[in-house]
């Protein structure tokens, strides 16, 4: 089976303090520690898996700068087989709906079985690359995938519901599943791992490359345009319990006790 | 001439701090910490993963890189934790090298694997009692005896001697030599061997998680072909092995400075005292960059001593320079660290005091710092 | 007239509190920008959600057919694109929830229509649409315009408009459209819904919740706050990140996809706060927050905050509950 898993390179922002930059359109990188998208690194950790149960390969594609070959190389060496990285100034400010474009016209000419990709980004959020592309490509998809097993010509997948309630879906293949976290448990780059990245290539590819206009990328070619950043407005602000750790628990308890829960 | 890791050894030290920040949670550190139990666990699965056994070549599963990639592993397990860290990158201590350098094809084929990976443990039994950094000197001896040897003596101060499997024993061979280190040899042992008996020494001041031992040798017999090179060369062979393992002692020095070091600085950030983050009194800030000057000079070293080890012939001085650095800084730094956390530093749930009780270690195996300088002596008088 | 559509959802024979929300605040844009407000609802045997529609609705636009039984995004956009080409929407609201991800970025696409994902706020600027969104897991929000273009989709988060009745029931018709399905969707099939397995624990029964999330750090640590939540008479409840690493199983999970609950007590431990977990207790009576964060979203939800690391309060905290618990007995 062949797999291709789009990533992208995305800064960490769980545990870190953003800041808006000058423009006011985007945060202040520096400082920030860039890593494969939580999403895709559970789409890649599945296309591997099926790989090494079905035989195939697996191929990581991403738009992005230069940086990305980071990301790039964690997915050589957790067993992707091939890179492509999208690389141009003119791909600069393209929303989702731009970077299916983009990723499109480079899939289009590739042979696959099946395409992973994250449900969203941890960045924008938007949860729209996967549609898109398989919208293009004239092929079926699911989003939010917790579970994927294969048939003749299909696959049976999970779908991710509200409640934690899920739908079962048969899906013909080739298509696109767009993966939810949890889906797997993904591996630890090994040395073993890097070794072997580092005899694979990574292709770059520019606009040029792709047979793509310049109005059907970055902001031309986006849905939407961002006009500015802002911390969102705090309308509701919490009690903050200050002292000790032995003060705080001691403050607790009398909030509990007030409170009668305790 | 070129300060910049190449893409490879940028990934390696990524995924070697990858795992740790996974695997070496504070809490985990605190556990055996306190328990002074060697995490076998964890152990495997970092072997499992190729960070144990950098060195060791391909043909015997291991990875076949040099000691700078080695020390990018060590200096990335120890910032995230110093006594896992220490535990786990020196599962399979000197066993390898030696017998890699000396061993025959059958020693190596047998013993190198398994250590490589992860399944057994080894260890390296140079000091005795009396005899501490000093090891021209031994009264453990090896005395010949049909097909074989029979060792008696005892040794002290043995990295994993408790949970060894595999180990190689320096002893006296030739008792009249002059000096008596020229009548040393090494000599492989397993565990279960009749007359080899190990004991867990507890209480050291640091590094639990690595467990250290005595080893009561008491009419082990090891049969010919145990014997490691040639016979009254061990003393040679256990000083080349500390050319490579001192500067891995350095890159843990590194590590430690700097994960004390970057919980000293984020906690100087949010600490408020008189109305602002304390990073904003100059006593503080200047204290940070001051460790920071001299963790990114012990790093500079400690590479340049491992590069020359990978592209050049070893060379002592560069190896002893590193490792009493680092290990000097890693000292000052993480009592630096401690100071600006202030009473709290003082705490083991702060997780700083215990870099600080670790990081004497440096100063202290593979070759005292006062080792180390007069190998450097040595070599500016010459 | 120009329309606003939005796109009902419903699944297993009930509208979803989404379809409501986004009637809600299409009907405030409709109003500014004089369109009509018109729901659509696709499915079989719908018409009772019908009537309740119109209520808030200028009209519902009904198209039934066996075939769109269960939600399928592909009969779903062949249907819309159908309707879509008649009567050309300015604008198409769809909830951001699993079923409007699958269905809108494609037909958007299909439409050549501008889209915007995960709304939480909209409004037209004389014909452009401005939204509202948020990045960095609810860190920054963005303002954001979309493309010009003579129709807009947006889907929007759930729970970003409080639902509000119309002053007077709208009223509105009810449009019957022939389904333009001519055969089976054979690319994507439903086949089942999968329930959650049976757990041993209610979380939605328990009046004490002890939530834990990414703080926890290590599998390992669970047993830390299980004691305190044991002590304090609770139970152990999670956010999506401990689920997903099986620390827990998921009918502890709170939020979005997992429960929604309303203790009289939560404890949030090292939970940050993204909205899919705290749509799922913010109703709670109490809400306690320990993150090391200061900034970390849970404290705008909680109506008391301790900016410390997890670990350093739960232990002194259980044993001065033990200690109050020694006193009584």
């Amino acid at each position: 089976m062949d797999i291709i898993v789009c990533v992208k390179h995305v800064p960490e922002t769980a545990e870190a303090e953003l800041k808006i930059d000058a423009s006011g359109k985007t945060i202040e990188k520096t400082g920030l520690v860039f890593d494969i998208n939580e999403w895709d690194d559970y789409a890649l950790e599945e296309a591997v898996r099926i790989k090494e149960k079905f035989s195939g390969t697996v191929t990581a594609i991403t738009v992005g700068p230069e940086d990305s070959d980071s990301t790039l190389r964690k997915c050589l060496a957790r067993g992707a087989d091939k890179a492509i990285r999208l690389t141009d100034l003119k791909f600069t400010n393209s929303d989702a709906y731009a970077t299916a474009k983009i990723l499109y016209s480079i899939i289009k000419n590739l042979h696959f079985d099946l395409i992973l990709t994250g449900a969203q980004a941890g960045d924008d959020g938007s949860a729209v690359v996967g549609p898109v592309l398989a919208g293009l490509l004239g092929v079926p998809h699911a989003t939010m995938v917790k579970k994927i097993e294969f048939g003749e010509g299909k696959a049976v997948v999970n779908r991710e519901l509200e409640g934690g309630l899920e739908e079962r879906l048969e899906v013909k293949l080739p298509a696109v599943f767009t993966v939810q976290t949890g889906i797997n448990e993904p591996r630890y780059v090994s040395i073993m791992g890097i070794r072997k990245a580092m005899q694979k290539e990574i292709r770059v590819m520019g606009l040029a490359d792709i047979g793509l206009n310049e109005s059907e990328v970055g902001e031309a070619g986006s849905w939407l345009k961002i006009e500015k950043l802002y911390v969102p407005p705090v309308e509701k602000q919490a009690e903050f319990l200050q002292g000790s750790p032995d003060e705080i628990a001691t403050k607790i308890i009398e909030i509990l006790k007030s409170r009668g829960l305790v | 001439m070129d300060f910049k890791l190449t893409d490879e050894q940028i990934e390696i030290k990524r995924a070697a701090r990858e795992f740790a920040e996974k695997e070496f949670t504070p809490e985990l550190a605190l556990e055996y910490d306190q328990k002074e139990e060697f995490p076998m666990e964890l152990y495997r699965k970092a072997a499992n993963l190729g960070f144990t056994s950098m060195r060791i070549p391909q043909e015997y599963d291991g990875q076949g890189y040099g000691v700078l990639e080695e020390c990018l592993v060590v200096e990335e397990f120890c910032r995230v934790d110093p006594g896992l860290g220490v535990a786990v990158s020196l599962g399979n201590l000197m066993v390898p090298d030696v017998l890699l350098k000396h061993g025959t094809k059958e020693q190596k084929e047998k013993y190198i694997p398994p250590l490589a990976r992860g399944e057994k443990i080894a260890a390296a039994a140079f000091t005795e009692p009396e005899h501490g950094s000093d090891i021209t000197r031994l009264d453990t001896t090896a005395v010949k005896n049909g097909n074989g040897w029979i060792i008696n003596g005892s040794k002290q101060f043995i990295t994993n001697a408790p949970i060894a499997d595999t180990f190689i024993i320096l002893c006296q061979t030739d008792p009249n030599a002059t000096p008596p280190h020229r009548g040393q040899s090494l000599f492989l042992a397993e565990k279960g061997m009749p007359g080899l008996e190990a004991a867990k020494l507890r209480g050291k001041m640091g590094i639990k998680p690595c467990v250290t031992g005595s080893l009561a040798l008491s009419d082990l017999h090891v049969p010919e072909t145990n014997l490691v090179g040639e016979l009254n060369k061990g003393f040679y062979y256990a000083l080349e092995l500390f050319d490579g393992t001192r500067i891995t002692v350095a890159a843990q020095a590194v590590g430690m400075a700097q994960g004390a070091f970057e919980k000293a600085l984020a906690y100087a950030k949010t600490r408020k005292q008189f109305g602002q983050p304390i990073i904003n009194f100059q006593g503080v800030s200047f204290k940070l960059a001051e460790m920071a000057i001299k963790i990114e000079t012990a790093r500079l070293l400690t590479y340049k001593a491992a590069w020359i080890y990978d592209h050049e012939k070893p060379s002592p001085v560069a190896t002893s320079m590193a490792k009493a650095y680092a290990s000097r800084i890693a000292m000052e730094v993480t009592d630096e660290a401690i100071q600006i956390f202030g009473g709290y530093g003082y705490l083991a749930d702060y997780h700083v005091e215990r870099f600080h009780r670790c990081a004497k270690i440096t100063e202290i195996y593979e070759g005292t710092s006062e080792i180390q300088k007069l190998t450097i002596v040595n070599f500016l008088q010459r | 007239m120009a329309e606003i559509f939005v796109l009902a959802e419903h699944r297993q024979g009930q509208l979803r509190d989404i379809t409501f929300e986004m009637l809600t605040k299409a009907r405030e844009l409709a109003e500014k920008t004089n369109a009509d407000l018109t729901a659509v609802l696709l499915g079989k045997n719908v018409r009772e959600h019908a009537k309740n529609l119109v209520e808030y609705a200028k009209r519902v636009l009904l198209v039934e057919d066996d075939k769109l039984e269960h939600f399928n995004s592909d009969a779903y956009q062949k249907v819309l694109s159908h309707i879509f080409k008649e009567r050309k929407p300015i604008l198409t609201v769809i909830g951001h929830t699993s079923y409007g991800v699958e269905l809108a970025p494609r037909l958007a696409a299909a439409l050549n229509v501008p889209l915007a994902t995960d709304c939480i706020d909209l409004a037209f600027e004389g014909d452009a649409l401005t939204v509202t969104r948020q990045m960095y897991g609810g860190k920054v929000n963005v303002k954001a315009v979309l493309r010009k273009a003579e129709g807009y989709m947006v889907t929007v988060r759930q729970a970003a408009f409080q639902v509000q009745k119309p002053p007077t029931p709208s009223n509105g018709e009810i449009e019957e459209i022939p389904s333009p399905l001519t055969e089976e969707i054979t690319t994507k099939r439903f086949l089942q819904y999968v329930l959650p397995p049976p757990g041993g624990v209610d979380i939605t029964a328990a009046e004490v919740l002890v939530g834990i999330g990414r703080g926890i750090k290590d599998q390992s640590n669970i047993p830390i706050v299980e004691e305190l939540a044991k002590s304090i008479g609770g139970v152990l409840a999670c956010s999506r990140p401990i689920v997903d690493k099986g620390w827990l199983p998921s009918d502890r999970q709170v939020g979005i996809s997992g429960k929604t609950v309303k203790p009289k007590l939560y404890i949030a431990l090292g939970i940050s706060g993204a909205f899919q977990h705290v749509l799922g207790m913010k109703n709670s009576d109490l809400i306690i927050a320990v993150n090391k964060d200061p900034k970390a979203p849970i404290f705008s939800f909680s109506d008391y905050g301790i900016v410390e690391d997890l670990f350093k309060i739960v232990p002194p905290l259980r044993n001065k509950i033990n200690e109050l618990k020694a006193q009584k007995t």
